[in-house]
């Protein structure tokens, strides 16, 4: 079930947020609004915990994980790292890696089995997100863009690419990462897709300003609410074509 | 979006106000003060500046009108038709090429009277040149006043035109007066447009929007239709008409088959096949409506015939294999069959739209965007998705009402945003629920805590111990290869003087900031330590071999009061005066006249040479008597310490009293 939202009139939710389906890290705000949006959908199944990382709120770019486990930027204090911690179940790892590129969430997208990223991260990261996260990692970059966790999103289920992608690069990448893959936009054209929206395997979140037929490509490549990717090529195509041409 | 900001354009006021917003402000905005003594040069620029500002006045407001109104022949067609049917084309065009004209005109004047002004040789005949430029600029003006009241009119019916997109997804509703084409609107958007039992209850084009497919879709209301020929219809009519000839739209075609409408089904017939060149090449339907009164399986067969050749003919036009799917019945009233109608409705228009865009050169570029990339397995590893069991559940139960009470409503309940502080710690998982709120120390011993959490943190740190104990033992190693065995006894002594030297300083150092650290701060004169003495200057010239008499003799000199020392002269001329001093024995007398003195201490300007003495009197006794009585002039003034006019004199450039506190009329630089 995708759901629309905003943090504090900012559309771009994977930066205020972290989705896994093991734990949802939310930024602290001035209001509950948006973490209750969180809250509503998923605490019922997984932790969700309210956090800065280094002081900032920018959650979803700093940070990188799966079920497995979760990977920290060395900027991050250790009081939010003990909050952290103490806030998500003992069987998800915590580690805090000292990377020069310290925005994990932008050089590094993943799910539960696959991980991509930036072609310069250091090599003992490369094996800490193998080991910590418990991944294969692929080295890539998408459209000649090296920021990979800003310009994909991707669950267990199926993945959206930005829309600079060509059809042979998206057949390449849905190789790798073993699920269906679909370049679109969020947030009424945005090609930043991985900054823009969070995804799970059961639930996505986006901005409030994504439009109605990115919505259903959304729910279709994610294959919320019993939605299927080739709905896409199938029902929404006319709507598609309409919309896009 | 709008694609035509009819809305935007300003407001054009009537001629007389046009002169008068022109002619006030160029009052404002350019000098007024004007005098007769100025250079003429001075004059005429005054004036040029007037007439020239207000021409460029006139031609910025001019120019901004023109500019704002749409252009008939740039706009889309259905605007540029619709413009034409409601303010008459040629009427509008009129207009606007009468103000372009009087632009043109008001330059033209302008340009004129600053040539002539440049030949104005008066300030009166300067003024009558502006006074003639200005006047004859508002007639220009004057002359406007019915197309700048035309334009009024126009810009205010435009603004509350309906923002039409001709290019979007559009279904299009027209027939006679009173089948319901309203009602049809209200149904599907939430245009709300007024339905009343009586003909013409819609006199103008209106816009709903509606999603279908995760699309937006615009419905537009047109105006009844009667069924005459084209030069007969009214205004209100026209619109319809040009909304049906211009925009790409499916055209619901809506027939009131009980004839409550007081037209007869053959009559809505005819009018469909009058006006049947409109449809072509557009998605049409025959939709029935009224359906509640008379159904129409109970219509007498011709009627039904006649029905049945309008939805054939309709198919036709709009290029569908001909069959039932043209024709579809609906009750506005009993809303039955209402969605039906907008479905067919919307997705033949989609599909037809769908089949131009794919003949387009725009859908290779975005050909990609319907691309699912399904992966080849690459290996047999099995990669299902990881949902938790109580999802769906949960879903359920959400949709069926039951609502999870969130942080919001606790943070609504709590004074909301701002003053609700939330707890961080409730969700915390811990071993025992009563660790959650314990403080923890952060820092212990100078130690951060979250340092030693590590279990094995004791077997590092040995370790990391370890490997620098190896680390320093290498680099002692190292050090001990650098002897001082094999340096000569001289060597020796110099390195022994160099650390001997460097040892001194620094403790001198430390001294020094250990004084400074407990006392004031002393000028570096002070010289805390009482280092830089005469006797240790000396003592420090004298090991490098120089002489230190010299430098000893000054250092004492300087170190002399100056109190009650007088300026000594150099050495020469203290020789000379000495010489002198020995001859009289005595100083040289003190002059008694007090004018002779003063001329002496002034300075002479140099380009007239002094007077000769005595100039200009008879003898010596004249002049002495004259030089008297200058010194008893002088004697008062002398004594009273009196201002004379040989004083310097600074005059009072600004009196304060004409330049502080504020004056009635506003200013305090004018009187």
């Amino acid at each position: 079930m995708a759901s629309r939202c905003q943090f504090e009139n900012n559309n771009e939710v994977g930066v205020f947020a972290k989705l896994t389906n093991a734990y949802c890290l939310t930024a602290l705000g001035g209001s509950e609004n948006f973490y209750s949006v969180f809250e509503a959908e998923l605490a019922d199944h997984i932790p969700v915990v309210k956090t800065s990382i280094a002081g900032t709120r920018l959650v979803g770019r700093l940070t990188v994980g799966n079920k497995n486990g979760l990977l920290l930027p060395n900027t991050t204090t250790d009081q939010e790292m003990m909050h952290i911690r103490n806030s998500l179940p003992d069987e998800i790892v915590v580690q805090r890696i000292d990377e020069r590129l310290n925005s994990l969430g932008n050089c590094i997208a993943c799910n539960d089995y696959v991980a991509l990223i930036h072609p310069d991260i250091d090599k003992e990261t490369e094996e800490l997100v193998a080991d910590v996260l418990g991944v294969e990692v692929f080295r890539q970059s998408i459209a000649g863009n090296t920021l990979i966790g800003s310009y994909c999103a991707f669950s267990n289920q199926g993945g959206m690419v930005a829309p600079s992608v060509s059809v042979e690069d998206l057949d390449e990448l849905s190789s790798l990462l073993q699920v269906p893959l679909v370049a679109g936009t969020v947030n009424r054209g945005s090609d930043v897709v991985g900054a823009g929206m969070v995804v799970n395997d059961w639930a996505a979140f986006c901005g409030l300003d994504t439009t109605a037929t990115e919505l259903s490509v959304l729910e279709s490549v994610f294959k919320l609410r019993d939605a299927q990717p080739s709905d896409i090529v199938k029902e929404m195509r006319a709507s598609l074509i309409d919309s896009l041409a | 979006m709008p694609l035509y900001s009819f809305k935007t354009i300003q407001i054009v006021p009537t001629s007389k106000d046009f002169i008068d917003i022109v002619l006030s402000r160029t009052q404002r905005q350019t000098p007024t003060v004007v005098h007769n003594g100025w250079a003429i040069n001075r004059i005429r620029q005054f004036y040029m500046r007037k007439v020239k500002f207000t021409a460029t006045n006139w031609h910025e407001k001019l120019t901004k009108i023109l500019e704002d109104f749409p252009k008939v022949d740039d706009v889309h067609p259905f605007y540029a038709d619709l413009l034409n049917v409601l303010y008459d084309r040629d009427h509008y065009k009129l207009a606007l090429g009468q103000l372009h004209m009087a632009r043109s005109l008001i330059d033209k004047v302008a340009q004129d009277y600053v040539r002539l002004l440049k030949y104005g040789d008066s300030l009166y005949r300067c003024k009558e040149l502006k006074r003639a430029a200005m006047g004859r600029m508002c007639t220009v003006m004057k002359k406007q006043g019915p197309s700048l009241a035309y334009l009024e009119q126009v810009r205010q019916h435009m603004s509350r035109l309906p923002s039409i997109d001709p290019n979007t997804r559009t279904l299009l509703v027209c027939g006679y007066p009173n089948v319901g084409k309203s009602s049809f609107m209200n149904k599907v958007t939430r245009a709300d447009v007024d339905v009343q039992p009586y003909a013409f209850t819609t006199k103008s084009l209106f816009v709903g929007h509606m999603d279908h497919r995760y699309l937006r879709w615009q419905v537009i209301d047109t105006p009844g239709l009667l069924d005459r020929p084209l030069e007969e219809r009214n205004t209100i009519e026209m619109q319809s008409i040009t909304a049906l000839a211009h925009l790409r739209a499916a055209v619901l075609y809506i027939v009131d088959i009980s004839e409550q409408c007081g037209f007869t089904i053959a009559q809505q017939a005819a009018l469909f096949h009058a006006i049947k060149p409109l449809f072509a090449n557009k998605p049409l339907l025959v939709v029935v409506n009224k359906t509640d009164v008379v159904a129409l399986d109970a219509l007498a067969p011709e009627d039904r015939a006649v029905l049945d050749e309008m939805a054939a003919e309709a198919a036709r036009a709009s290029g569908a294999p001909a069959g039932e799917g043209a024709l579809l019945q609906m009750s506005t009233l009993r809303e039955e069959g209402v969605m039906a109608v907008k479905q067919a409705a919307c997705d033949q228009l989609l599909a037809s739209r769908v089949e131009q865009k794919l003949q387009g050169k725009r859908i290779q570029d975005v050909a990609h965007r319907m691309h699912v990339a399904v992966p080849a397995p690459r290996d047999g590893m099995a990669r299902p998705p990881v949902i938790p069991p109580g999802v769906a559940a949960a879903r359920a139960r959400r949709d069926a009402g039951d609502k999870r009470r969130t942080e919001k409503d606790v943070q609504e309940e709590q004074g909301g945003a701002g003053v609700y502080s939330a707890d961080l710690r409730k969700g915390y998982q811990l071993k025992s629920d009563e660790w959650k709120y314990d403080i923890l120390p952060e820092i212990i011993d100078g130690h951060n805590v979250l340092d030693f959490v590590d279990a094995d943190i004791e077997a590092r740190l040995e370790a990391l111990e370890r490997e620098e104990d190896a680390l320093a033992a290498a680099a002692a190693l190292e050090a001990e290869e650098m002897e001082e065995d094999h340096l000569t006894p001289e060597q020796l002594a110099t390195l022994e003087e160099i650390r001997a030297r460097k040892g001194a300083i620094v403790k001198a150092h430390r001294m020094k900031k250990a004084v400074a650290n407990n006392q004031a701060v002393l000028p570096r004169r002070a010289d805390a330590e009482r280092t830089a003495t005469t006797r240790n200057m000396k003592s420090a010239l004298e090991r490098m071999g120089l002489d230190a008499g010299a430098a000893v003799a000054r250092a004492r000199s300087r170190s002399q009061s100056r109190v009650g020392r007088k300026r000594a002269r150099s050495a020469a001329a203290s020789a000379g005066a000495s010489a002198a001093m020995d001859v009289d024995g005595q100083p040289p007398k003190k002059r008694v006249h007090s004018s002779k003195s003063r001329s002496m201490s002034r300075g002479r300007s140099l380009s007239m040479a002094a007077p000769a003495e005595g100039k200009g009197l008879k003898d010596a006794a004249q002049r002495n008597r004259a030089v008297k009585m200058g010194d008893r002039a002088q004697r008062r003034m002398g004594k009273a310490a009196r201002r004379g006019e040989g004083d310097r004199h600074i005059p009072d450039l600004k009196p304060k009293h004409l330049f502080s506190g504020k004056r009635g009329i506003g200013k305090t630089d004018r009187r």
